[in-house]
């Protein structure tokens, strides 16, 4: 029991007993007690509104004269009150500071309740999306970003990819939205402006379409009048090598400018669709044919263990098959082989290609779809590959919402996977389906 | 205990219809942003696969307005609504015909772009009617915004904003006829190019309509057509 309670009970007692024994003095014992109730009880009802009208007007300061007990509850209630007004005080300032960093970011970023609420927002997040921060606490952000592209991406809940919208504030302009998890179920929405990055693409683009279509005609001249040179006899013994060579390198830069050119026509953005359901199944038995023909060369093998079709361009999935397979029989030896599987289940479809070549290092996966990337400089420009198989293979698939997966391992071989979404799928017999591991070795 | 949560269980299920009712108007609204959007950049740019594709597109629009129109009628039959959410569904039915009218509009501008680009480009690549254009794109994004906001301030200045968007219609026109007159050959494209801006002229006076909606939709006031009254007078 805490001192002040010790001698706020002995005073009472002593108080109550005092007044009774001076009542049973004069002869009215229970009249003493009464009397020294009331007292106390009137002293009490004094303290409880002095407490009462302090707190009301907020002011400990100035009302701290309780007495006994009550002066203690009197001070204990005023340092209480004063440490948490400390405590408001820090955490404001805290709440300052990070106010101030998110303002500071470039970045817009909303919090967003799981209904899309807008909770929060930052200075660069009103600017970029014309947002007030008062008024649109609580509207859906839907409601005021309303391009039909990220009011889809909000929906599809699939927050990895990030969506490009038009700005609605600034005609012209470019963002990026992309929505993080955060929180018990809010959301992230980060806003970044993208018009400088969308503006370099398009000339990079540009630039390339126009300068490979300008080479064009040039080598077109070239490359004619060196066939014409190869098959004329006058042409003395001594040159016949030269131009036997200038001319196959004239159809090896017609190569790459044929390339460049389905490449950029790649990268551009998708215009109407012109979907049809491309028979795989069709396209490797062919792939089959043409390879069977070759006495030299890695043995080919194919799986076809489904019938399933893919949605898309079969002028793309024929140029991703035959990069692919061009790729694998360059990097084999002959003794080796490579596999072509093509299989569906409840998650997609997959276009195996696994080989037994000489593998890749790790290191240089994640850069084999850059254009004229080489693993080894000085080979692979001798046998053919020209380095922009991979990149167109890799822009075919991102349009057919398809992902490659390179898995390899030196010297024993490598295996690229087109995972294609079930979206992307038809299947009009199921067949069964053996369920396999990843990679095939 | 249990009466007063059926109560709150029914009426939240009507909130909730009431707000996907809003929500899928501003989605409409954001469809036909971008059909207008579009349109503008088909025109200005010559681009005559995107002009068609824009023409294509508003069967997209059409589809909403039929299956907002359906949903306004299902909750006026099985709700019954009154008062605010009355004025709510009164407010959608006549937006949705009014942003149906604007995407039509964008059709059309969508097709003279795919005929326009066919054509010789004047020097100025239709400057005029680019910042009429934009000048009423972002009218329609005000409009929807205010729709979002139940922001009567911004309706009312947007509804001035349609003076001068008619003002800029009109030096168009005066200036497509001059070049009718010096060039007759012109006449063909020229007309086009008045199509397209009347389009957007008539796409400023639907969203002008919608501002009303809002109004009428906030405080119960119809403010349509009050201007012309006070002239006469």
């Amino acid at each position: 029991m805490p001192e002040s309670w010790r001698r706020f009970l002995v005073s009472t007692l002593l108080l109550l007993t005092g007044a009774t024994l001076i009542g049973w003095y004069y002869g009215h014992a229970d009249w003493g007690l009464l009397i020294a109730a009331l007292a106390a009880l009137a002293w009490h009802i004094r303290q409880l509104l002095i407490f009462d009208r302090a707190l009301r007007i907020g002011d400990f300061e100035a009302f701290r004269y309780g007495e006994g007990i009550w002066s203690q509850m009197f001070a204990r209630f005023s340092f209480l009150k004063q440490r948490s007004r400390r405590h408001k005080r820090a955490y404001r300032q805290l709440l300052r500071e990070v106010r101030e960093s998110t303002n500071a970011m470039p970045d817009g970023g909303i919090v967003l309740t799981s209904q899309f609420e807008i909770v929060l927002c930052n200075t660069a997040a009103q600017e970029l999306l014309n947002l007030q921060q008062r008024q649109d606490r609580g509207q859906r952000i839907d409601n005021l970003v309303r391009d039909p592209l990220f009011i889809e991406y909000l929906k599809s809940g699939i927050p990895q990819a990030g969506v490009e919208i038009p700005s609605p504030a600034r005609s012209g302009n470019w963002l990026l939205c992309r929505v993080v998890p955060y929180g018990g179920n809010q959301q992230l929405l980060l806003v970044r402006d993208i018009t400088e990055r969308r503006r370099l693409a398009t000339m990079r683009r540009e630039f390339v379409a126009n300068a490979s279509h300008e080479l064009r005609s040039p080598l077109t001249v070239i490359s004619g009048y060196l066939d014409t040179l190869a098959e004329d006899p006058d042409v003395p013994q001594a040159w016949r090598a030269p131009v036997a060579q200038m001319r196959s390198q004239a159809a090896r830069m017609n190569n790459i400018v044929a390339e460049l050119l389905e490449l950029s026509r790649l990268e551009a953005p998708i215009g109407e669709r012109v979907d049809q359901h491309v028979d795989v199944a069709a396209l490797l038995a062919s792939t089959r044919k043409a390879y069977a023909g070759k006495a030299k060369g890695p043995t080919l093998t194919v799986n076809c263990e489904s019938r399933a079709r893919i949605v898309g361009r079969l002028a793309e999935i024929e140029s991703i098959v035959t990069n692919l397979l061009s790729n694998a029989m360059r990097h084999t030896p002959e003794d080796g082989s490579v596999t072509l599987t093509w299989r569906s289940g409840a998650d997609g479809a997959e276009l195996i290609v696994a080989d037994t070549g000489e593998g890749i290092a790790e290191d240089h996966i994640p850069r084999l779809t850059e254009r004229f990337f080489r693993v080894d400089s000085g080979r692979s420009r001798d046998d053919g590959g020209i380095g922009l198989g991979l990149a167109i293979v890799k822009h075919a698939l991102e349009r057919h919402d398809a992902k490659l997966e390179i898995h390899s391992q030196q010297g024993k071989g490598s295996t690229f996977i087109c995972r294609f979404p079930p979206s992307r799928i038809v299947i009009d017999q199921p067949m069964p389906i053996s369920a396999g591991t990843g990679a095939s070795r | 205990m249990q009466t007063t949560d059926l109560t709150g269980h029914i009426s939240k299920r009507f909130n909730k219809d009431l707000d996907n009712l809003r929500n899928s108007v501003l989605a409409m609204g954001g469809l036909v942003e971008t059909q207008l959007a579009d349109a503008i950049s088909s025109v200005v740019s010559g681009d005559s696969e995107l002009g068609l594709r824009v023409a294509k597109d508003d069967y997209k629009v059409n589809k909403l307005e039929v299956s907002i129109d359906e949903e306004c009628g299902r909750i006026l039959a099985t709700r019954a609504p009154a008062a605010s959410d009355l004025r709510l569904i009164v407010a959608v039915i006549k937006t949705i015909t009014d942003l149906e009218r604007i995407g039509d509009e964008s059709e059309k501008i969508g097709y003279l772009a795919s005929k326009l680009a066919g054509m010789d480009r004047p020097t100025d690549s239709y400057i005029e009617l680019k910042n009429l254009g934009h000048h009423v794109l972002q009218m329609v994004r005000d409009t929807m915004n205010a729709f979002a906001r139940l922001d009567i301030e911004a309706c009312k200045s947007i509804m001035l904003e349609d003076d001068r968007v008619d003002d800029e219609y009109d030096a168009i026109t005066r200036q497509c006829i001059t070049f009718m007159m010096e060039d007759p050959h012109s006449v063909q494209r020229v007309m086009n190019v008045t199509w397209a801006a009347r389009a957007l002229e008539r796409i400023g006076d639907h969203a002008k309509n919608i501002c009303e909606y809002v109004v009428y939709m906030v405080e119960g006031r119809d403010i349509r057509h009050t201007r012309h009254a006070k002239d006469k007078q």
